[in-house]
């Protein structure tokens, strides 16, 4: 996912000159090329995400648009304040791309780990959010950004993450992509579990289960529609995330199936509401919060028994 | 400076006064004693020194000035109004019910207000921002910022003082209403910003401290920047919380008061031509 990132933004720096990209002291072996070919407009402003934040906006109240990266946590916690105030009250056109995210950082332990932004950032008027599941997602979200007028948040995990899009789907912000069809259940994604979700779909498959398997690159605003029609039609509606259970993905979708009084089985995957205080692989971490293909499949044979 | 000029900045430097005491007690409202801090800097810098036009307050190549200190923004206003850039009667409408003459410096569209702050530590990055856009773009515009000494507390702050010395940001002048005062109490009892203009210095800018109520050391300061080529100005400039009037004057208690009728009529005599 960023180097799908990278190699777009190279491209819009190339066609746009209005772009100026600030990252506070990340991107060691991969921002170098950018370094050179724009020394003026590329901008390492050293480990200060709060003055980065106030500086991206000074930059853009002069006409710019800034793309500012850090590492997830830093790009939206150390900052929000400056956040909210400098960047989205204004309506700024700052694009903050927060990378490794979720569990990314996966040996670093709790100060590197970012299950919280989204939920930040959704909290901002005026902030469109983009959760990217695979490179192709992160192409689209990362020239989307661009276009779109006024702040965003790209949430990027893995650098290494599997294209699920074999066949580039029409893009458009606020909307869902369906991945596959199924009229018994309705599975909901955000981000780096896309692959995943996948996984869950031909598992559930198998039991003769067909799952319906939507993608939400685009977080807020959120594609309404498209949930209150998979509401309808499966009455069951599972959402998963590498996220906290609060705030995200599943916190949006409750939120509007209640509000429309829709009464379905529904069911949040996501990062329980408590630390994750050990080390290990992403996947290892991913399961400790019970997040795996054979967890999260069995809990979904269950919730239809029921 | 001539002695018409001198008089000329200090009646306008009165009237500025009475204008922001008749908005606070108007509005029932707080921080008189940080406007008053900063009246006559701001008067000097919008009659000598800033390149902004109230006819055209968007204009790309104006000057810009953002009142980090944003709690003293009713001499701000006072002076905008002044000047031309909206009508004076809006001022009546300080702190009141639906008004966007808010308590603290907002961009909310009202001219010449480039910036929101208040939040502590915020208008100097942005005047980073502002200055590196400028020198991007090649543009001749310089950048002021008017930041409180309690805001120097904020690490944000010194985030963009280390900022601005390394581009050499020379576009860039900071002015500092030292008025010895904090929130809570005064600077040296709480956090000791001494010694404050080697600390600049350190952090590769020019520094020039002078007396922010004597419009003589102000024009000699504002005559001389850029003080360092290549290098980011501070002018530090000592004033007195409340200045103007002798009840109000360096009591902290003015953070947060509103004049009662005898101070008022104390403050008016005081300040009368």
């Amino acid at each position: 996912m960023r180097t799908a990132f990278l190699e777009t933004l190279v491209g819009l720096m190339r066609s746009h000159e209005d772009i100026i990209t600030l990252t506070a002291d990340m991107g060691f072996s991969v921002f170098e090329h950018i370094q050179k070919e724009f020394p003026t407009r590329f901008i390492n402003t050293g480990v200060t995400e709060q003055s980065t934040v106030g500086i991206a906006t000074g930059l853009a109240l002069s006409g710019f648009k800034v793309y500012f990266y850090a590492q997830a946590p830093f790009a939206t916690m150390r900052c929000f304040e400056q956040i909210r105030l400098d960047v989205a009250y204004n309506h700024v056109n700052v694009k903050i791309i927060g990378v490794a995210a979720g569990f990314s950082s996966n040996q670093l332990g709790i100060s590197h780990f970012a299950l919280e932004d989204v939920g930040l950032m959704r909290l901002l008027p005026n902030m469109t959010i983009f959760t990217p599941g695979d490179p192709i997602e992160a192409e689209w979200a990362t020239k989307r950004a661009y276009i779109v007028d006024g702040p965003v948040y790209i949430r990027l995990t893995k650098s290494d993450s599997p294209v699920v899009h074999v066949n580039k789907p029409t893009f458009r912000v606020s909307r869902g992509i369906k991945i596959s069809k199924g009229n018994d259940i309705s599975l909901f994604v955000s981000g780096s579990l896309l692959p995943m979700a996948q996984e869950i779909v031909s598992s559930l498959q198998r039991k003769n289960i067909h799952a319906a398997l939507i993608s939400m690159p685009t977080i807020k605003p959120i594609d309404r529609e498209i949930i209150l029609k998979e509401a309808k039609k499966t009455g069951k509606v599972i959402t998963l995330e590498e996220h906290s259970i609060i705030g995200g993905l599943g916190s949006i979708v409750a939120e509007i199936i209640a509000e429309e009084g829709k009464t379905v089985k529904f069911h949040r995957f996501g990062v329980p509401d408590k630390f994750t205080s050990v080390t290990g692989s992403p996947e290892y971490l991913l399961q400790y919060n019970g997040l795996s293909v054979a967890r999260i499949t069995k809990s979904i044979l269950n919730l239809l028994k029921n | 400076m001539t002695n018409n000029k001198l008089s000329d900045l200090q009646k306008k430097a009165k009237e500025i006064r009475r204008t922001v005491l008749s908005m606070i007690v108007g509005a029932k409202a707080s921080h008189i004693a940080s406007s008053y801090s900063v009246v006559d800097l701001l008067v000097y810098l919008y009659d000598y020194v800033l390149r902004i036009d109230p006819k055209n307050p968007q204009d790309p190549d104006r000057d810009r000035f953002i009142l980090s200190k944003g709690w003293g923004v009713s001499a701000l206003y006072a002076i905008l109004a002044k000047k031309g850039f909206f009508e004076q009667r809006l001022l009546e409408a300080y702190c009141r019910d639906g008004s966007k003459m808010i308590g603290i410096s907002t961009r909310n569209g009202i001219p010449g207000i480039e910036a929101t702050t208040g939040s502590m530590g915020h208008g100097l990055p942005i005047g980073v921002g502002m200055a590196l856009a400028a020198k991007l773009k090649k543009q001749k515009n310089r950048i002021f910022v008017i930041i409180s000494d309690g805001e120097c507390d904020e690490g944000s702050t010194w985030e963009a003082i280390l900022q601005a010395g390394h581009h050499k940001l020379e576009n860039l002048v900071v002015i500092i209403d030292y008025n010895k005062w904090q929130s809570f109490g005064r600077i040296k009892d709480i956090l000791d910003l001494e010694p404050f203009s080697r600390k600049w210095q350190a952090f590769k800018w020019a520094a020039l401290e002078i007396d922010g109520h004597n419009f003589k050391k102000i024009d000699r300061a504002f005559s001389k920047i850029p003080l360092v080529k290549n290098k980011p100005t501070v002018i530090i400039a000592h004033t007195i919380k409340g200045k103007g009037v002798s009840v109000l004057q360096d009591r902290n208690e003015w953070h947060y008061r509103t004049p009662t009728e005898k101070e008022i009529k104390i403050a008016k005599e005081e300040l009368s031509l």
